[in-house]
């Protein structure tokens, strides 16, 4: 791709930012904090979802030493460029604790639930845990990702030996700081409730749309033929895992639901009766047939995971669903009703087009495939049958 | 007329060699090739030019029939045929049906699989396989992999059929006869339902252990075991020694007045109604009375509900002249202590409740002998 057409998309998604930039602060103004609130973290939750959802992709693969996945392997390292970001969005975002969060509120020293959550849910500690889990992410990405980056130039397969050593610890602080993430930054919007797999249900959502974002990426880089070697093989393996977690996913959502819906305990079902009545309602209907029924009958056969036009279309739509999920999950904080209108398209401008900015940046720097990775000759030669 | 070969077969020492041989064998003119092997090789059907297999969309649509069958099934059972309304939620509670819906959809997807696979696709059982006869078997299921080269038009040769395997590279080249048309002799029979029958044993004693003995392993109690006092359980706190309270002397709880009368019929002279005359209380005396009563007594109260063909006591046929003729009181009492095999009901239904039913049983009395003045 020439750089000119490079720089005419870059210049069109500064573009898109800065007019996104403007409805994000009109929505301050016009609409009130808490709206203002609402999406970003909103965005917040969707960013940090994808950054960590590619890392554990990457870790993954270095545990496993799959092959298959080596030449693919620099598209969720880029899309990971995100992580680093998270920290200013993050420090923005600790500024919504006292307009949104049920905990912050004057009164929350009186009921019975948050008294008890206290030693948790309180300033210090709050921000401590959100600095460690920083902290944890960006500190992972340069050791999982900056190093193999670098492999490109040295050549040296230690770094490969010495990733797929990190992998393994990742993983584990993985699951304790996505699990701390969504406890605090989704849960303790509503602090009175509580669902001990809600970090499971973020990370299996974060997991589908990173793979949604690296099938999308690595179609991208494809068209333009800098994948060399990638074949309908490759694509199969993140068809496979898209439709993996997709069920998964579904698997985890439901489980939670039903539980709670059983049990039908006040403490706990308010929070999904906010969310399934009222407008919620269709979104909560749009969440199961769009999150977990189109991509699982889409993908379900060998030929739809090697199809490239329907594995981009069930690509966007996850990523879209990501979306709906997380909207599902935040914006019914502000009340009832359905909060979508144009501060919400707002924000999706700027947050996709600065997003996009980022990993555009990452995908037209350094090598298109780890050409330092040892196993790139094998993972080329990889073939179904 | 002799029957012709099976096929002819030759062994190849790794899968690569049999997917490299494959091609050499289908240029020299023989298109109907089988292969075995120890273990699935990817790309071979590919290479035999197989077809995709039917199997998926075969277990795709079973799996759908077995969701979309067990979904209806616990509809209908759960919302049409017997209504179960538990823990103020609708009889249509789609939600606790997901799980067996889920599981009927694996249940029939993998035995169609299963089955489908060993009887319709891979045509078995078929006992006179000539492969099973050769030698070659021993190391097909070890560590070769054996191509058969099936005859197929007039002009079939063996011998070239064997030259042209050994020139890809096999090794042990053979024909195979014709399959015998062998059927199972006794001694299989026996083995067979033997092994059904040990079979059976194991799962008979794997199960009688999950239901008698696992249930009495208790890996965790934090749930059975709560720091409060369960009904009957002893309390040394308290002089006497009892967790449960009695009411101090002379007081009735709030709602609790206890029927102080002996029997029936001094009931039928001291209790009095003390509910109003109103739609809303036959109203819900009919929903106390559907809901406790009409299981045995029936919804008329004629004593024939459905239960009662399973059970050795009559229920009391409601609609009767000695019921016609019992006082209202009466009726109370023996809700509230029950009589013969009927149990008390003092304690679920509330005292209020038992009046409205005794209420509804009258006016179910007067639907099925109404006088003539009601029919005008």
């Amino acid at each position: 791709m020439s750089a000119a057409t490079t720089n005419r998309r870059a210049r069109a998604l500064w573009a898109a930012a800065a007019i996104g930039a403007v409805g994000v602060a009109a929505t301050y103004v016009l609409d009130g904090a808490p709206r203002f609130w609402a999406n970003w973290l909103v965005w917040f939750v969707i960013l940090a979802c994808v950054a960590l959802g590619t890392l554990f992709l990457v870790a993954l693969q270095h545990i496993t030493g799959s092959l298959w996945s080596v030449p693919l392997r620099r598209v969720p390292e880029r899309i990971a460029a995100l992580t680093p970001w998270l920290v200013p969005i993050a420090a923005v975002a600790l500024f919504s604790l006292p307009a949104v969060f049920s905990w912050t509120q004057p009164g929350a020293d009186k009921i019975t639930p948050l008294v008890l959550k206290s030693a948790w849910l309180n300033y210090p500690f709050f921000i401590l845990r959100l600095a460690a889990c920083l902290a944890i992410w960006v500190l992972s990405y340069r050791l999982l990702i900056t190093r193999s980056l670098r492999q490109d130039e040295t050549k040296d397969p230690k770094v490969t030996v010495s990733i797929r050593r990190f992998a393994p610890a990742f993983m584990i602080l993985l699951a304790l700081t996505i699990t701390v993430f969504a406890f605090d930054w989704v849960s303790s919007l509503e602090a009175a409730w509580y669902s001990d797999m809600f970090g499971v249900y973020l990370f299996a959502g974060a997991v589908t749309s990173a793979v949604a974002a690296t099938t999308l990426g690595v179609i991208y880089l494809h068209r333009r033929g800098r994948l060399p070697g990638v074949t309908d093989d490759h694509l199969y393996n993140l068809g496979g895992l898209m439709f993996g977690f997709t069920i998964f996913w579904g698997y985890i959502a439901f489980s939670q639901y039903l539980l709670q819906w059983y049990a039908n305990l006040p403490e706990e079902v308010f929070w999904f009766q906010q969310r399934t009545s009222g407008k919620m309602e269709g979104v909560f209907i749009l969440l199961m047939a769009g999150h977990f029924f189109v991509p699982f009958l889409g993908l379900m056969t060998r030929s739809d995971k090697k199809n490239w036009r329907r594995l981009r279309g069930i690509a966007i739509w996850v990523l879209l669903m990501e979306f709906v999920d997380v909207f599902w999950l935040i914006s019914p904080i502000q009340g009832r009703g359905l909060h979508l209108s144009w501060p919400e398209a707002a924000f999706a401008l700027f947050f996709l087009s600065a997003g996009l900015l980022v990993i555009l940046r990452a995908m037209n720097r350094g090598e298109d495939m780890p050409v330092g990775d040892p196993f790139l000759a094998d993972g080329l030669k990889f073939h179904l049958r | 007329m002799r029957k012709p070969a099976y096929g002819v077969l030759a062994l190849f020492p790794s899968a690569d060699a049999l997917l490299k041989a494959i091609p050499k064998v289908k240029a020299k003119g023989y298109a109907k090739l089988e292969a075995y092997t120890p273990y699935p090789v990817h790309g071979l059907d590919a290479a035999l030019g197989l077809p995709e297999s039917k199997l998926g969309i075969l277990v795709f649509l079973m799996a759908a029939f077995g969701a979309v069958g067990v979904f209806a099934f616990e509809w209908w059972a759960n919302a049409v045929n017997y209504p179960l309304l538990t823990d103020g939620k609708n009889a249509f509670s789609w939600p606790a049906w997901i799980p067996p819906t889920l599981e009927g959809s694996i249940f029939l997807g993998t035995f169609t699989a299963a089955l489908a696979m060993l009887f319709v696709f891979n045509e078995l059982p078929f006992f006179g396989h000539p492969l099973l006869k050769s030698p070659a078997i021993d190391e097909i299921t070890r560590d070769r992999f054996g191509l058969l080269i099936v005859p197929s038009g007039a002009s079939f040769d063996e011998a070239d059929a064997a030259a042209a395997l050994r020139a890809a590279g096999g090794a042990a080249v053979e024909t195979l006869p014709a399959p015998s048309d062998e059927k199972p002799d006794a001694a299989w029979w026996t083995r067979t339902a033997l092994a059904i029958a040990a079979a059976c044993a194991v799962a008979g004693g794997a199960t009688a252990f999950a239901i008698r003995v696992f249930p009495t392993v208790k890996p965790m109690v934090n749930m059975e075991v709560q720091p409060r006092l369960d009904a009957q359980e002893p309390d040394p706190f308290f002089a006497n020694g009892r967790g449960m309270r009695l009411p101090p002397e002379g007081t009735v709880p709030r709602g609790e007045l206890p029927i102080l009368v002996a029997n029936l019929d001094a009931g039928g002279r001291v209790l009095i109604d003390p509910l109003p005359v109103t739609a809303r209380v036959l109203e819900r005396g009919r929903r106390q009375f559907d809901l406790h009563c009409a299981v045995c007594h029936d919804r008329l109260g004629t004593g024939r509900a459905r239960l009662s063909s399973v059970y050795s006591a009559k229920p009391a046929d409601l609609q009767s002249s000695t019921m016609r003729r019992m006082a209202d009181g009466a009726l109370y009492w023996v809700i509230s202590r029950g009589y013969n095999t009927m149990p008390a009901y003092a304690a679920d239904v509330s005292p209020d409740d038992r009046w409205a039913i005794v209420r509804y049983i009258r006016a179910l009395q007067r639907s099925q002998d109404a006088p003539e003045r009601d029919l005008k």
